[in-house]
């Protein structure tokens, strides 16, 4: 594979980059000049024509979401990024905080821009103290640099820029939730519609766009969308993509490549399995992707590649799990997540999640009965499309590719009456 | 008007309505428990999922509007119906299933729609079920009692506190399958809606403790009534064992008392039990020295409406005659009462009210309405023939406050429970000045009890009649059960009496009397019994206001100048 020339990542090791001055010297803030050169629309244009899909999870097109937003000034409007990073495995849009936060901020800076917003929130995750940090002194950086403020690099747009730290809940991160909590109510799910676009926060329509997005934004208007389109896969499968990758490898970590990468490329990069190893299965997007099993190594981590495949490219941290890892007590680990951060606000999640851990804990402990697994898929299938939120989705993708793709490991938890593996902490020799 | 079909009925309803609501109007239903038409729509007990053309996943009724032509729902499909049976499993896996000593058995949301959309058995025999330890009978507040393992967390009460009630006392508490429903610290369910929320909830998990345990729901019989608590006349639904009033419901009316009624409205039939009641006509013997310290004689109501017939007619000329009415009274009672006033030739006639703290229930669109009299009548009564009349006469004042019954040749109370001041020893002892003291009346009273006549008539639960309420809307109200003993409803007892004037007056009945004065008076006009709607009529009385933020503001215009 070509060298690939890191994008998001290139202000890593930088430590310079975390000022003002710093950023300014590496070509900072000149997409942000470019952008209020042009006419809104055409910023909009410019991102949609990029193919640039958000990073979150659900890989929506990011322009054609900025495009959603009312024009007409009878109401304010809002930029939220989305920075409440809590999907299990999930940890790139940390490194672009810590490392970088003005890229961040410039990426803000031109959707508000783009679609005439004039408050920014950046709803943080509670956990990330130290990148919380770090933003609020950019943020301070950039006010005092005139990037924020009354006058945006002197253009006369007005914007104000929050960071918003939320108390540490994985549905704060769905966007109504989020909403819901930076109005500061209880953090749960709106019913949709009406979407965000239209009554988001505070009644008045609202973007919401993932860290990752954003910092993709600014690269967009310096050097073009062509440029963008060039990388990646295909023309919806664009751009620069950091991938988490966790679990039984040699150098666990954030590593940027263009989109498609396969996993064996990525598997490489990272040092190859934990102590050589062989590859059991990986999950490629985060906790609530269906698992892959290791006979998909060849897999294009892109958005459509790995739909097709029967999973999802989500938050694309890629969870790498070798031969003595126990399937059915790895996805009831998940279960007992989703069963935690359910909102309970809706039954099919709230009732639904917390039956599937006490099955999946039963099964593993070697109390499972030959049914099981079916009435495992029948609950799956209330809970998925019948929940208030996405969440409900999310938690029996793990359980319903457990299912499909090791049945023999749970009818031998069943025949055994037992767990075939011994448990042991998985960074044991 | 944008149309909508729902299981091929087609039904055209205002743009905005929701799917719950537009297939109750085509003939459908679709299950529901957190939807409530008065409170806001968070779509999450999805109960009510339902197939909507065009659109790839199964929809939450309640929070789809209907918003253009061409809508085509189906709730009767495979798939619906795999979606409510998944959801009725998930409503049942973590239900203690108590039944058998749940108050809630019998109309219960839960056991209505596992009968209609769950299945018979259960795939969650392995788990143990989530339970709230210690957290099963918790008083929320004076009134309501909340048994969390019950709850199927749908937030019902927590929306009624903050939208309608407007205290907020209520919150959700927790994640997950252990959330849960509570009182936030420091605060207790105290408003005076409460026990609404004991309505509200579609399971056992809210008890109110007026009627916890006190009767299985199935054993009771129903009928629409009147809360008599105050002038607003909440429409209510008297729920009774064999005459044993064991609640009051709050009885749809948009407008009057919306879905809701007041705690203080609720405990109003406790009255009943407290004092014991007359069944029987009594009548002082002669020879007595007048004064309350001669027995009792059990009579019939024929020698007692004799007795009393005659005293009136020798009394005409001798002295003055005075007829104390009650706002407890029915249009219709009060009408004969006033009838039986003019046929004694006396011009002494009122109303006494009891004014207290002001009651108030909000509604839907409307400003909230309030009520200050504590009784249900003051206006029907007034309008009926018992108004007092050009300041000469004796008014409800001089009798219970001053010495008006010492002129009284004969004092006629009906009925005897008009207020507090039947019960305190001075009013009694002030009303039994009067020469001959006749009570008609429900209950055994301190005033009964020296009464020269005393006649047994029925309460509320026990006839027919209208009320007219703050807003001068005329609602009629049905019997609810039969009178004990031989205690006869006024009306009828009022026109026998009558008939011995004239014979005329004989065999009454509430709904003769109501077209006759419905053709008399002119605020009643156009009016008749049987045509009545069920939600009232307003009346047309001249200068009435028909809302209370009319009234607001005339009050406020009369304080100003």
């Amino acid at each position: 594979m070509a060298v690939f020339e890191p994008v998001l990542t290139r202000n890593v090791g930088r430590p310079e980059a975390l000022t003002l001055k710093g950023y300014k010297q590496n070509g900072g803030y000149e997409g942000l000049a470019k952008a209020l050169k042009m006419e809104p629309d055409a910023v909009i244009d410019e991102v949609k024509k990029s193919g640039l899909r958000g990073r979150g999870g659900a890989g929506f097109s990011a322009g054609l979401k900025w495009s959603f937003i009312p024009k007409g000034k009878d109401k304010p409007k809002y930029l939220v990024c989305n920075a409440d990073e809590s999907e299990p495995g999930t940890f790139k849009d940390r490194l672009l905080m810590e490392y970088d936060p003005h890229q961040l901020i410039e990426g803000c800076a031109i959707c508000c821009w783009a679609v005439s917003a004039a408050t920014c929130y950046i709803y943080i995750r509670g956990e990330y103290t130290k990148a919380a940090e770090i933003l609020e002194r950019a943020l301070k950086d950039a006010y005092e640099g005139g990037i924020l403020g009354d006058s945006v690099m002197g253009s006369g747009f007005k914007l104000n820029m929050y960071v918003h730290r939320g108390a540490g809940a994985y549905i704060c991160g769905e966007e109504t939730g989020m909403l819901e909590s930076l109005e500061g109510k209880r953090g749960q799910p709106r019913v949709k519609p009406p979407f965000p676009a239209v009554v988001g926060a505070f009644g008045a329509p609202t973007v919401i766009n993932n860290v990752e997005t954003l910092a993709n934004v600014p690269h967009i208007m310096v050097r073009g969308a062509d440029w963008f389109k060039a990388i990646g896969t295909d023309e919806r499968n664009t751009g620069p993509k950091l991938y988490a990758i966790s679990g039984h490898v040699e150098r666990p970590g954030t590593y940027e490549y263009p989109i498609g990468v396969t996993f064996r490329e990525m598997l490489e990069g990272c040092g190859g399995m934990l102590k050589g190893r062989p590859l059991k299965a990986f999950i490629p997007g985060g906790a609530s992707a269906p698992i892959l099993k290791a006979d998909q190594i060849d897999i294009k981590m892109d958005f459509d590649t790995v739909a097709k495949a029967g999973s999802m490219l989500g938050s694309a941290a890629v969870i790498v799990m070798d031969d003595t890892t126990c399937m059915v007590r790895s996805v009831s680990r998940l279960a007992k997540f989703f069963n935690h951060e359910s909102c309970g606000q809706c039954t099919p999640c709230r009732e639904g999640t917390n039956w599937l851990e006490l099955m999946l804990k039963r099964i593993e402990h070697g109390e499972g009965t030959e049914r099981d697994s079916q009435v495992l898929l029948s609950i799956c299938s209330h809970i998925g499309g019948n929940s208030l939120c996405a969440l409900g989705d999310a938690a029996i993708g793990p359980v319903q590719s457990l299912v499909k793709n090791f049945q023999e490991e749970i009818d031998q938890h069943i025949r055994d009456r037992a767990c075939p593996f011994p448990h042991r902490r998985y960074f044991e020799s | 008007m944008p149309k909508v079909t729902i299981n091929d009925r087609t039904v055209e309803v205002a743009a905005g309505t929701n799917l719950v609501d537009a297939a109750i109007q085509a003939g459908v239903q679709i299950p529901h428990y957190c939807y409530h038409p008065r409170l806001s729509v968070v779509g999450q007990c999805r109960m009510c999922l339902v197939k909507i053309d065009g659109m790839p996943k199964l929809q939450a009724g309640c929070s789809t509007q209907v918003m253009k032509d061409g809508m085509v729902v189906r709730t009767d499909v495979p798939e619906v119906e795999e979606a409510q049976k998944g959801m009725m499993e998930f409503f049942l896996i973590n239900h203690p299933l108590d039944c058998p000593i749940c108050d809630q058995a019998g109309e219960c949301g839960l056991q209505d729609y596992s009968f209609k959309h769950g299945v018979a058995y259960s795939r969650f025999q392995y788990e143990d079920k989530r339970t709230y330890p210690g957290r099963e009978r918790i008083p929320l507040g004076g009134n309501v009692v909340l048994n969390m393992n019950r709850c199927i967390q749908c937030t019902r009460c927590v929306r009624f506190t903050q939208e309608v009630a407007g205290t907020g006392e209520l919150g959700f508490f927790n994640r997950g399958a252990r959330a849960e429903i509570g009182t936030f610290p420091g605060k207790e369910l105290n408003n005076p809606l409460a026990t609404c929320v004991v309505d509200i909830c579609p399971v056992g998990a809210l008890t109110s403790t007026r009627f916890r345990f006190a009767e299985r729901v199935w054993y009771l019989d129903k009928k629409p009534s009147i809360c008599t608590g105050c002038e607003v006349g909440c429409n209510i639904t008297m729920e009774h064992r064999r005459g044993d009033i064991k609640r009051y419901k709050p009885r749809y009316n948009v407008e009057v008392n919306d879905y809701w009624m007041c705690d203080y409205g609720r405990s109003t039939h406790e009255r009943y039990k407290k004092t014991p009641r007359l069944t029987t006509p009594r009548v002082r013997t002669e020879g007595g020295n007048g004064n309350g310290h001669t027995p009792f004689m059990a009579s019939t109501w024929k020698d007692a409406l004799d007795t009393l017939h005659g005293r009136l007619q020798a009394a005409r000329g001798q002295g003055e005659i005075a007829f104390l009415g009650s706002a407890f009274l029915t249009c219709e009672e009060a009408y004969l009462f006033g009838k039986l006033a003019d046929a004694a030739g006396s011009p002494h006639r009122s109303v006494p009210t009891d004014v207290g703290p002001a009651w108030t229930i909000p509604r839907f669109e409307r400003p909230p309405i309030q009520g200050r009299e504590q009784a249900p009548n003051r206006r029907g009564a007034e309008l009926a023939g018992l108004a007092a009349g050009d300041g000469k006469t004796l008014t409800g004042e001089d009798l219970l406050q001053g010495d008006g019954a010492a002129q009284c040749e004969v004092l006629v109370v009906c009925d005897s429970d008009f207020g507090v001041g039947a019960y305190t020893p001075e009013t009694v002892e002030r009303l039994r000045r009067a020469k001959f003291l006749v009570v008609f009346g429900w209950a055994d009273s301190p005033l009964a009890q020296v009464a020269d006549i005393a006649l047994p008539v029925s309460h509320h639960g026990e006839k027919d009649g209208t009320f007219v309420n703050v807003e001068w809307r005329v609602q009629r109200f049905e019997r609810a059960f039969p009178p004990p003993g031989q205690t006869r409803a006024a009306v009828e007892a009022l026109g026998d009496l009558l008939s011995r004037f004239d014979a005329a007056w004989a065999y009454q009945s509430p709904g003769k009397v109501f077209d006759r004065l419905a053709g008399e008076l002119p605020a009643f006009a156009g009016l008749n019994w049987h045509d009545l709607p069920a939600t009232g009529a307003a009346l047309h009385v001249p200068g009435a206001v028909h809302s209370l933020s009319d009234q607001a503001a005339e009050a406020a215009s009369e304080a100003s100048s």
